[in-house]
């Protein structure tokens, strides 16, 4: 019938002028993906290495709550990072927040980036996390 | 002026010039409509199918519950979607109704049911066991957490028992069990189902959560849904009824078991019906007032009067031949493609079956002088052909013929309906009845070729 094609041809254009505004508009609010999309590692003006120096990143408001963190660098290397405020809108947030950072600590610290896989369940913890540690870093090398 | 009674007690049927002293003709239909809708539902159903896609990452994907999640996130979008569609659908708006009539907007709602149905049971399932993966735990433990914790989850898990029951209450074989009215009642609550339910979609559905502009289209879209409903399912119908101000003046009974019943309202001039529509009538009386049922106009109005002629079968309609004069009367409507709009050739022939003959005689009105039209008035027996010498005096004047099939089915056979009908393929054919005629005398017109764009029909559900 011809109303079916109709239907599937206009379902086709809806889905990729979605898709095409998307891509257009850059993954700003996407989830950070392992390979590395915004984020950069801790390169560029090196301060004398042995030096531990420390800064709190940006608050992040993400849709459940409020965080930011701390970061530790010593020389060049990610030493800690550590929450520095953290409020949630509701319980459950409450208690992915606390099962979740200890993981994101571990990965960050092994990775020495914030490139990281996502934690299922827990995208708009993560990305708070990580844009936090990130302006902490940016911070630290400027 | 004419008017239906007269002091001489004979009826007139000699129908004045339409233009000075009835009503107008209900405004055409414009094809263009239902393609430009068409690809309005197609866009943004492709766009919603979309956001899901793009709320989603491989990492997520590939993490515990990751598969389970993106599905129920995509059936979730889908079913939701679909739910809204099935709401215009039924909201009736005129632009729409007049293209495809509301039996058709009906029928496509109930065969589009199942899918947003089972796509939105789907999302609770999929989503509770992806939930359930990520954090490692029973599935159904999962549930009492996302039903007790999470925002605005318990008011959705009420919406979708809600939707679950109505949607299984409207199955045919449990639906035909219980008694149309409490049915009615029950399928109402769908509103409050979806109601209920659109707070957790904007609160936790990752296409929406720190997206305000998606959260602001998505809104918009149900704002504009529920204002279709409160314009055209509401609105307009209790406008109509409030600048009309119908009442009954006569119950006139044409047989034993068919009642004419004339209203007298005002500024009838002002409403637009053809001749073949219905509309959907609420008599405010006792025991009568919160029902609304189809029936057709059996004439075009004659401001100040409408009339409708109804065969009592059921309760409601049997309970018609007691109306006292004086019943106010509630109207939606009207409604309805079995009209002069719906010809694509140059002549007519009218198929009535049984009560059938209420549409077929208010299109005849409607039908231009020396049409030639030719009309087939079929009854099981003489008391059946009610109307027929309105009939044959309206097909008179536009030099036509009348056919009287009279008879039980054991005798008259339909098969050679047709015959009677000179030059057919030039002819729109018109059947007003029963399913089960409509359907027979359409297999019959089929047979011998007749385009289906020349067949058009008014299914009276009885």
């Amino acid at each position: 019938m011809r109303h079916r094609a109709a239907l599937a041809a206009s379902t086709a254009a809806g889905f990729a002028a979605i898709l095409a505004l998307h891509a257009g508009a850059g993954p700003s609010t996407a989830v950070v993906a392992p390979t590395g999309s915004t984020s950069t590692t801790t390169q560029g003006a090196q301060p004398p290495s042995g030096t531990t120096r420390s800064a709190v990143g940006s608050s992040e408001q993400y849709g459940y709550g409020v965080l930011s963190v701390k970061v530790t660098v010593r020389g060049s290397r990610i030493t800690d990072v550590s929450v520095s405020t953290l409020q949630t809108a509701e319980s459950y947030s409450q208690s992915i927040a606390q099962q979740v950072i200890p993981i994101l600590r571990n990965e960050v610290l092994a990775a020495q980036s914030t490139a990281v896989n996502g934690i299922s369940g827990a995208t708009y913890t993560t990305q708070a996390y990580l844009q936090s540690l990130q302006s902490a870093l940016d911070a630290l090398r400027a | 002026m004419a008017t239906v009674a007269t002091r001489t007690g004979r009826r007139p049927v000699r129908p004045p010039d339409r233009k000075t002293t009835t009503s107008r003709p209900a405004p055409a239909p414009r094809p263009w409509v239902l393609r430009t809708v068409t690809v309005a539902l197609g866009v943004g159903f492709g766009a919603t199918l979309a956001l899901g896609v793009t709320a989603e990452s491989w990492s997520q994907l590939h993490a515990a519950g990751g598969v389970a999640m993106f599905l129920g996130s995509m059936t979730g979008l889908a079913g939701t979607y679909l739910a809204l569609v099935m709401v215009l659908l039924v909201s009736r708006v005129p632009v729409v109704e007049r293209v495809l009539g509301q039996d058709r907007l009906v029928q496509a709602h109930r065969r589009l049911a199942p899918w947003p149905l089972s796509l939105i049971a789907a999302h609770v399932v999929l989503l509770t066991i992806g939930y359930a993966q990520a954090a490692h735990t029973g599935a159904w433990h999962e549930a009492g957490v996302l039903v007790g914790t999470f925002p605005d989850m318990l008011t959705a898990t009420i919406g979708f028992a809600l939707m679950m029951a109505i949607g299984l209450v409207s199955i045919r074989a449990i639906r035909q069990r219980i008694r149309r009215e409490r049915w009615w009642a029950f399928h109402l609550c769908m509103y409050l189902a979806l109601a209920l339910s659109f707070a957790h979609v904007i609160a936790l559905g990752p296409s929406f959560v720190n997206h305000p502009l998606t959260q602001l289209l998505w809104g918009a879209l149900w704002l504009a849904t529920a204002g279709s409903v409160l314009a055209y399912r509401i609105g307009l119908p209790v406008a109509r009824t409030l600048r009309h101000r119908l009442h009954v003046v006569e119950v006139r009974h044409e047989s034993a078991d068919v009642v004419s019943i004339v209203l007298k309202g005002r500024r009838l001039d002002r409403l637009s019906v053809s001749g073949g529509q219905f509309f959907e009538w609420r008599f405010l009386a006792p025991g009568m007032w919160w029902q609304a049922h189809p029936f057709s106009i059996s004439a075009v109005p004659r401001p100040p009067y409408l009339r409708l002629t109804v065969r009592g079968i059921g309760d409601f309609s049997s309970a018609l031949r007691h109306l006292a004069p004086g019943t106010k009367v509630a109207i939606e409507g009207p409604y309805g493609t079995f009209t002069r709009h719906a010809q694509s050739r140059t002549k007519a022939v009218l198929i009535a079956g049984g009560i059938g003959v209420t549409a077929v005689r208010s299109l005849l009105e409607d039908l231009p002088r020396n049409s030639d039209p030719v009309v087939v008035l079929r009854a099981s027996d003489a008391d059946g052909l009610v109307l027929s010498e309105e009939v044959t005096e309206l097909t008179r004047q536009r030099k036509g013929r009348v056919h009287e099939l009279v008879g039980p089915r054991s005798m008259v056979s339909l098969d050679g309906l047709m015959d009677l009908v000179p030059d057919l393929m030039q002819r729109d054919v018109f059947i007003a009845g029963s399913a089960s005629f409509v359907h027979r005398v359409v297999a019959v017109a089929s047979r011998l070729g007749v385009a289906d764009s020349a067949l058009h029909f008014e299914v009276y559900e009885l």
